[in-house]
């Protein structure tokens, strides 16, 4: 095990977006010491993130990794609240909006004028190109991407992703702040998909063609692939858990950016997300779930 | 000399400013300048206790982190007195965990903090902090000279019979696992200062030494020398402790593991921080608190404490064994000092064993050197409070005379 003691440990935080990404991160951050600031875009938002936060809290209590005490001194550590100028005075801002570009480079731009010129700004997309984002923030070689795959808390691998202007100072010191986090950095250059999803989604394609061709049935393929290689979920499992309307976006996005026939959407995944049938969030996709609310 | 000795924990920082000298040593006249603890670190409104010059205060403040907490603690002394930051000559630094690299408290240099860092994969639990406390106290008095007393050192006497697991011996080999044992300065100065009593030193006799507090342990003391303990490669084995298992059969862990499909991370905490008094009772893990409630008939609380008496009786009457008889048990810690109805539970029934309270004496001690076993007890019994910052005061003093260690 790998512990940090030197002083240049980040010591605060700004994520600036408070939808599942944001509020994971936000408590992996306070889980190791960090002062965050959650900013959300309004009042009735960061309510909503607030509550996130402590169902996270909650759930994690029911699994005993944390102690009420934990739970309050984590809780502390992260104020919510939806001024993006409380942004400024950082160590680090961590960008975790929805991904539209418009959206994302208004708000890089006042962050610049907001945050020292020092201050690395990393962004959570996992479609939008960094090196674009990278020019709004005025800043292209202090911007770097970091991809935290769903949930945030529980996944111990984060993908740094280097712009075309991201110098290796940049790179390095994100690499320590995931490290610092408790995450394995690895280093990927801006390309479609990155490794996680890149190499996942296809596999989750085929899985679907399989049970379209009706080789096996999905309980089938999933006990085969996760007995089979030791993972963790069987990949229509894991799909229902991404979102069937996700994993369908994200097949086409690699279809488009890189015109493989390799990544063309299997039809019966089509069908499915037409039927409405998108996995965990709507009580059904390759398995049935239990409604959440 | 004036020493500071700092022992800091996860969230707290206790210290005391100790004056001592070989003189004092003999003398056992060693003075206590002040002492204090920070509270609740990482919050804003952390709670900062302070004893110097016949005065007590408490505050509240914002303290981040543990650079601040020991930034306090040097400032607090310097204001309350007629110290100067630069008179402290000497810090001891409480380390749990020493590995099989130390057999007694040493002054730290890179090598030897390179052994503490390469520990923490041993108690990932206590030294992080430990060491958190030594860097900001480095920083802070850079001229002092430091010195690391383990809670290890003590019980590295242990015999190999005594510390190997039954796993294959490899993991011995490759990983180092093996009973440690912790505690262990508690477990020395109550066997100094029983000795001490009547003018003897701890090789002089077979002690059982008892040191129930939030964790708690036993350990047999053969003339000076600990050859059993009940913590392990951690603090998890042995008794039951405030949210800490204690003995179980990993087998039921593993049980546990794979039916509630836990992770590591949640596993141990679950055996560190919801088990225990707290995870028995379900009220607390406070036995204070567990005594009200079992009074007043609460069934799970006496659950708690039955078990956690029970588990102590069993380790007394395993090392009446190992030692072939003892001297003295003696009670230390926040429950040992001053809990008398859980010390008589304990005892009670060991007459054959030569252990017999005298009850009216029991009742009375609580927090002070006492006798509670009857005229006619073959083994004595005695409530000795701890005081682990005294010996590693005067260890830390040793290593900068580069005196011999006891």
């Amino acid at each position: 095990m790998v512990v940090r003691l030197e002083n240049k440990a980040i010591r605060s935080v700004a994520v600036i977006g408070g939808g599942t990404m944001g509020v994971g991160i936000a408590r992996v951050a306070a889980g190791r010491d960090i002062a965050v600031y959650l900013c959300e875009k309004d009042a009735p938002a960061a309510g909503d993130s607030s509550e996130a936060l402590a169902r996270e809290l909650d759930y994690e209590m029911s699994r005993w990794s944390l102690t009420a005490s934990e739970k309050e001194a984590v809780s502390r550590r992260i104020r919510v609240g939806f001024e993006i100028s409380d942004a400024a005075g950082a160590d680090l801002v961590i960008e975790t909006v929805s991904e539209n570009f418009e959206l994302k480079s208004r708000l890089f731009t006042a962050l610049d004028a907001i945050c020292d010129k020092s201050i690395i700004f990393i962004t959570n997309t996992s479609t939008l190109s960094i090196s674009e984002l990278a020019a709004a923030s005025r800043r292209a070689d202090r911007f770097v991407g970091l991809h935290f795959l769903n949930p945030a808390t529980r996944t111990a691998v984060v993908e740094v992703i280097r712009g075309l202007a991201t110098s290796d100072a940049t790179v390095a010191a994100v690499k320590d702040f995931s490290r610092q986090l408790g995450k394995t950095p690895i280093e990927v250059f801006e390309y479609p998909g990155y490794v996680t999803t890149r190499v996942m989604l296809p596999m989750i394609n085929e899985a679907i063609h399989v049970v379209m061709e009706g080789v096996a049935s999905a309980e089938d393929v999933d006990t085969a692939m996760k007995l089979g290689y030791n993972l963790e979920a069987g990949p229509l499992a894991l799909a229902d858990r991404m979102g069937l309307d996700e994993v369908m976006h994200w097949m086409e996005h690699l279809f488009r950016e890189l015109g493989d026939l390799k990544y063309r959407p299997c039809p019966l995944l089509r069908k499915m997300v037409r039927a409405g049938r998108l996995g965990v969030k709507s009580g059904e996709g390759f398995f049935r779930y239990e409604k959440a609310e | 000399m004036e020493i500071l000795v700092l022992n800091s924990g996860s969230s707290s920082l206790k210290f005391q400013l100790i004056e001592t000298s070989p003189e004092q040593i003999e003398a056992d006249s060693d003075r206590v300048r002040a002492r204090g603890v920070v509270e609740k670190i990482g919050s804003g409104e952390a709670i900062i206790s302070i004893e110097a010059g016949g005065k007590k205060t408490k505050t509240s403040e914002e303290v981040l982190e543990h650079r601040d907490a020991v930034h306090i603690a040097a400032s607090c002394l310097q204001s309350s007195g007629d110290l100067e930051q630069d008179q402290i000559e000497g810090v001891g630094h409480r380390i749990v965990h020493g590995g099989e690299q130390f057999t007694q408290s040493v002054l730290i240099d890179d090598e030897v903090l390179q052994h503490i860092q390469e520990a923490i994969e041993l108690a990932p639990l206590h030294n992080p902090h430990n060491l958190k406390g030594y860097l900001a106290a480095r920083e802070m008095l850079p001229r002092a000279k430091h010195a690391a007393v383990f809670d290890t050192s003590f019980h590295q006497t242990l015999p190999r019979h005594a510390f190997l697991y039954g796993l294959p011996y490899v993991f011995y080999d490759r990983l180092r696992v093996r009973r440690y044992g912790f505690h262990g300065t508690s477990h020395r100065y109550v066997a100094y200062r029983y000795a001490r009593l009547f003018g003897k030193t701890r090789r002089d006799y077979k002690l059982i030494t008892c040191h129930l507090g939030n964790g708690c342990s036993v350990c047999a003391i053969d003339h000076g020398r600990s050859v059993d303990t009940s913590m392990g490669f951690t603090p998890l084995e042995g008794l039951l402790m405030g949210t800490r298992a204690g003995d179980v059969d990993p087998a039921a862990v593993l049980h546990v593991m794979a039916k509630e499909e836990l992770t590591l991370h949640e596993v141990s905490s679950l055996l560190n921080k919801h088990s225990g008094l707290y995870g028995l009772s379900g009220i607390s893990n406070d036995m204070r608190q567990l005594i009200e409630q079992s009074e007043k008939g609460n069934d799970r609380a006496r659950a708690a404490i039955d078990v956690f008496c029970y588990r102590v009786k069993k380790y007394i009457g395993a090392y009446l064994a190992t030692l072939n008889g003892a001297d003295a048990v003696l009670f230390t810690g926040g429950i040992g000092e001053n809990a008398p109805s859980v010390r008589a539970q304990i005892c009670d029934g060991l007459d054959s064993l030569g252990i017999v309270l005298d009850p009216a004496k029991n009742k009375a001690a609580q927090g002070e050197i006492c006798r509670i076993s009857s005229d006619d007890s073959a083994c004595q019994v005695w409530v000795i409070p701890t005081n682990e910052e005294l010996l590693i005061a005067r260890d830390t003093l040793r290593c900068i005379l580069g005196l011999p260690h006891p």
